[in-house]
């Protein structure tokens, strides 16, 4: 490190939020010194493509890497590995980093992530679990993975439908252990859900939904042999928790910085903390929600890049804003992509917001074209104003791109009206006559006028 | 005593029970409603009173009023964010 003589912005955490704060800091102050602390060997990699390499679609975990390490230094971004800050120090500037001792910044920035939720059951410190974060780890992970016969995945959170299909592509075979009724169930409707349940089963995937994890049960080399749900004993040879992301936040909270409900850093559209000098990002954070404004934590990795972005640019002294979210989401899980936006009809029932649904089932391409596949939309609208408010959709192809637009859509005050009767792309390699979301959008009128009509 | 970290504290108890058991009392309400399985019925006397007292009395409370209960809890929804512009009219 340079002897401080100019402002030194020191980033704790080197995953999106973090890597995304360093660059933009160095961007918005370039005489600037930034100071990246990770306690991991690398930078840079996607962790999201970690399940695919173990389900084989991607050949080797290198193609993870976005960029090696001398391309940081050659940036200017000066990133101390496997460096862990156990302490913060408001008051004098300082943190305090495992192996460097007390280091001193002029502008902080908190980007220290997520951990697994603990399963909270004993057996939970045997080995033979797997914790997907690390591309290290999942190297050695993999190898693991090469000799099990039996995998157990916990839990059907988005990462765990990645593992659950990457694992059953990989012939390897997977039981799923969740305590919900369906799979993704805190986040997709049961008739979204339903196709990929249908899928996996095809691939031989063993569901135990409803069912209540109870204990790892170990060898006498504490090595995991089963595992113990409510619903009896599954043999395992390896354990995949893919349990929620919970914040990582001990040294902020410890510092004093203010925690929200979420256990997320309360931070503002700056990306300020309630500690002057010191802003914060990524899954280590909370922010509202755009249509309800309850704040949300533990979004995705571009979510985490984006407010790394600006975390960056302010603590640097630049001007930059985030914006309140929609949450567009999607994956493939089994054979299908599932995906939505904002709400489904599960989370607007737990929350008691009304809504009125049209859904409908259309096609990605023109119905005579090769490799046509399903599209399932289902929209949400305020009765009242009609204005769009949530989606859900599963389908063969072009979900991604759907949610992205329904996230823009809900986000500017587009009403079903205006969907109903939207322009849409017809080419028949590449979209059908009738466009799913449109038609949904006219069910949804129907169905907002046979309410009303009702009284 | 810092009421400010109790307060944050309480919102955070408040928050984890109420949003996994209204999350439970909604897969179970939606799916008798379209045939879909749904969750067990609760045991013990804290699925019970969630499940059971909680989440119906909730439902009864009109939405303006659970949404000004829940605006008022601490957390970023209260800091500074600038609402978005409506831009309804074309752009040249």
């Amino acid at each position: 490190m340079t002897p401080k003589t100019v402002a030194r912005t020191v980033v704790v955490g080197g995953g999106a939020a973090g890597i995304g704060a360093g660059g933009a800091a160095r961007a918005a102050d370039p005489s600037g010194e930034v100071v990246v602390f990770t306690e991991y060997e690398d930078c840079a990699y996607s962790p999201c493509g970690i399940p695919y390499v173990h389900g084989k679609e991607i050949p080797d975990f290198d193609r993870l890497f976005l960029a090696g390490k001398e391309a940081y230094v050659e940036a200017g971004i000066d990133i101390h590995y496997e460096r862990k800050v156990t302490g913060l120090d408001l008051a004098r500037h300082q943190v305090t980093v495992e192996g460097e001792g007390e280091v001193g910044w002029d502008r902080l920035v908190i980007a220290t992530g997520f951990d697994y939720a603990d399963p909270g059951v004993p057996g939970s410190a045997l080995s033979g679990l797997y914790y997907v974060k690390n591309i290290r780890r999942a190297m050695e992970w993999d190898k693991v993975i090469d000799q099990a016969k039996v995998a157990v995945v916990i839990e059907a959170s988005p990462l765990g439908l990645e593992m659950v299909t990457a694992l059953a592509h990989r012939g390897i075979e997977t039981h799923l252990v969740d305590p919900h009724p369906w799979a993704l169930a805190e986040a997709a409707d049961a008739d979204i859900a339903a196709p990929v349940e249908e899928s996996w089963a095809e691939m031989g995937v063993k569901m135990h939904f409803n069912t209540r994890l109870e204990a790892f049960v170990g060898d006498d080399n504490n090595q995991v042999r089963a595992v113990r749900t409510s619903e009896g004993e599954l043999p395992a040879d390896l354990v995949v928790i893919c349990t929620k992301k919970k914040p990582r936040n001990d040294i902020a909270a410890a510092a004093g910085i203010a925690i929200g409900s979420t256990g997320g850093i309360i931070v503002d559209e700056r990306m300020a903390t309630s500690q002057a000098g010191v802003w914060a990002a990524g899954d280590c954070i909370e922010v509202p929600h755009g249509v309800s404004n309850v704040p949300l934590q533990g979004l995705s990795g571009s979510h985490a890049y984006s407010q790394g972005k600006v975390a960056g640019t302010n603590a640097a002294g630049g001007d930059r804003k985030y914006q309140p979210v929609y949450v567009p989401w999607g994956m493939v899980a089994g054979k299908w992509m599932i995906g939505g936006v904002s709400f489904g009809e599960t989370l607007a029932t737990a929350l008691g917001i009304p809504y009125v649904v049209g859904t409908a089932q259309g096609i990605s391409r023109a119905r005579y074209y090769p490799d046509v596949k399903p599209v399932k939309v289902k929209l949400l609208a305020d009765p009242k104003t009609l204005r769009l408010i949530g989606a859900q959709m599963v389908g063969g192809e072009g979900i991604k791109e759907r949610a992205d637009f329904l996230a823009m859509a809900i986000k500017v005050g587009i009403t079903l009206e205006d969907l109903a009767w939207m322009e849409n792309v017809y080419s028949p390699p590449i979209g059908a006559l009738n466009e799913p979301i449109a038609v949904a959008a006219q069910n949804g009128l129907a169905a907002a006028a046979a309410a009303k009509a009702k009284g | 005593m810092d009421f400010g970290a109790q307060t944050r504290r309480a919102a955070r108890w408040l928050r984890g029970n109420s949003e996994h058991y209204l999350l439970l009392d909604a897969q179970a309400r939606l799916a008798a409603a379209q045939g879909w399985p749904g969750p067990p019925r609760p045991r013990g006397a804290k699925e019970v009173f969630w499940l059971r007292v909680f989440a119906p009395t909730y439902r009864r409370i009109p939405w303006k009023v659970r949404s000004a209960l829940i605006q008022a809890m601490p957390g970023s929804h209260r800091q500074t964010w600038t609402p978005p512009v409506e831009r309804r009219n074309p752009a040249i």
